[in-house]
Formats: structure tokens, sequence, C-alpha cells
């Protein structure tokens, strides 16, 4: 394990993309990063979404077809992915930092995994049918 | 190896981590009521509520509350998140001197933004 030769910093930020030797934990974190940084870009897209509410009925009737676009929709689905994902490797974090933690810690992950999969893969259901 | 365990960044602070701690728990709260209100009860296709149905929703002073602290908990989580990220980087101390203004500008004026939205669509469907 290498991190602490491949340890980012302002030089070499770049560093934080490179994806070799990489242990399961790591995978989690930047897992986490990825859809962190998803959710905030999302969230002021959709603050930014709702002032339409303000400008009446027929500009968020536009809104909501506009919506419908496909690419769009992708996009919610990953927000979708984004924050079932985020939100249970929270939970397991905070176990982990207060105290009821088990040492499974690498099965957690893989449960935290396959529970975004199914959740996921039945909005999906939900949004494209 | 990274940490299972979350703790506070050098120069992120007890405060600011603990803040993100407890609003990420809030946060998983008040996202699920959110949205099996917003995004599963809607008419309006794809997971949305038709204008008529926000009005609606927005004459509950309770919906608006629920509204107002999850804006303030999602954005509180979300920038001093992003403020961890970019401490992850190393920059130096002359950077953060204007990234954390920056930062505390957009939290201030998105919660006064998000209030004066619920404001005004209250407004509508008062």
């Amino acid at each position: 394990m290498s991190v602490d030769t491949n340890k980012p910093t302002s030089s070499n930020w770049w560093k934080w993309f490179d994806f070799r030797a990489r242990d399961v934990g790591t995978w989690a974190f930047i897992l986490n990063r990825l859809s962190a940084l998803g959710l905030v870009l999302y969230l002021f897209l959709h603050l930014i979404a709702l002032g339409q509410l303000v400008q009446g009925p027929q500009a968020w009737e536009n809104f909501l077809n506009f919506a419908k676009n496909p690419i769009i929709m992708i996009g919610e689905l990953l927000v979708i992915i984004g924050g079932i994902y985020h939100g249970l490797n929270g939970i397991r974090i905070g176990f982990a930092t207060f105290g009821r933690s088990t040492p499974q810690q690498k099965q957690a992950f893989y449960a935290v995994i396959v529970v975004t999969i199914i959740a996921s893969a039945v909005f999906a259901y939900r949004l494209f049918t | 190896m990274i940490e299972t365990k979350s703790s506070p960044k050098p120069n992120e602070g007890m405060w600011l981590w603990l803040i993100k701690m407890v609003s990420g728990l809030l946060i998983i709260l008040f996202l699920l009521i959110h949205f099996i209100i917003n995004h599963m009860t809607g008419s309006a296709g794809g997971g949305q509520l038709s204008f008529r149905e926000i009005l609606q929703m927005y004459t509950s002073p309770a919906y608006i509350l629920l509204e107002a602290l999850f804006l303030v908990t999602v954005i509180s989580h979300g920038l001093i998140g992003l403020r961890a990220v970019i401490l992850d980087l190393n920059p130096a101390r002359k950077v953060m001197k204007v990234i954390d203004p920056v930062l505390l500008i957009l939290g201030i004026g998105s919660v006064i933004y998000g209030i004066w939205l619920l404001y005004a669509v209250a407004s509508l469907a008062a």
C-alpha cells in the first residue's frame, strides 16, 4: 500500500485520481468523495431550478417538461445512486466513529454496495417506466 | 490506509466536523421525508409535483419548517464537506483565507435565497 508516497498535495493533486494500489476502504472513500461532489453540484442546480416556482404555473410546467429529457433523467438517477450510497456509507462511518462498530468493515462496505445497487434498481425502474 | 472512523481534519476544527456529522444524520431523516412527500406523491410524472400540488404543500407550516431545516442542514453539510475535500489537497494557508469566506458567503447566500423562495411560494399558496 503506497498511499503515503501517493498522498495528494496541491502540487501533485492529480495523484487523487491514481487508482493503482487502492484497498477496499480507499474505494469506499473515493466513492464517498465522488458522490459528495455530485450531490453538492445537484444541490445548487436543484435550488436554482426551484426558483422557477415564483415565475408561476406556466414556468413550472415548462421546467417539468424540460426535466423529462432523458439526459436530465439519467442525471437524476445518478443523484439517486450517489445519494443512497453517500447516506448508507455515512451510516457505516458513523457507527465506526461513535463506537458501535463491527471489525468486518469490508463486509459492511460490500453490504452498502449491495443495498445501493438494489435500491437504485428500484428507483431506476420507477423513474423510467 | 484511509481511516474507517471519521475525525476532524487538520484545520477543520472540532465544531465544523461535529456539525458535519450531526447534519449528516439529520439529512438522512429530512431527505426521506422530503423525498416521500415531494417525489413519490406527485401526479406530474417523473416523480414531480404539479404546481397546484406544490402550493397545497405550502399551506402546511410543518412542511415549510421541514423544508427550511432540510435547507440549512444540507447546505451546511455540503459546504463543510466541500471544504474537507479542499483541505485534503493540502492548500496553502493563504488559499484557505480566500476559500473560507467564499464558502461562507455561498452558504449564507444560499440559505437566504432558500428561505426567500420558501416565503415567496408560501405567499403564492396563501
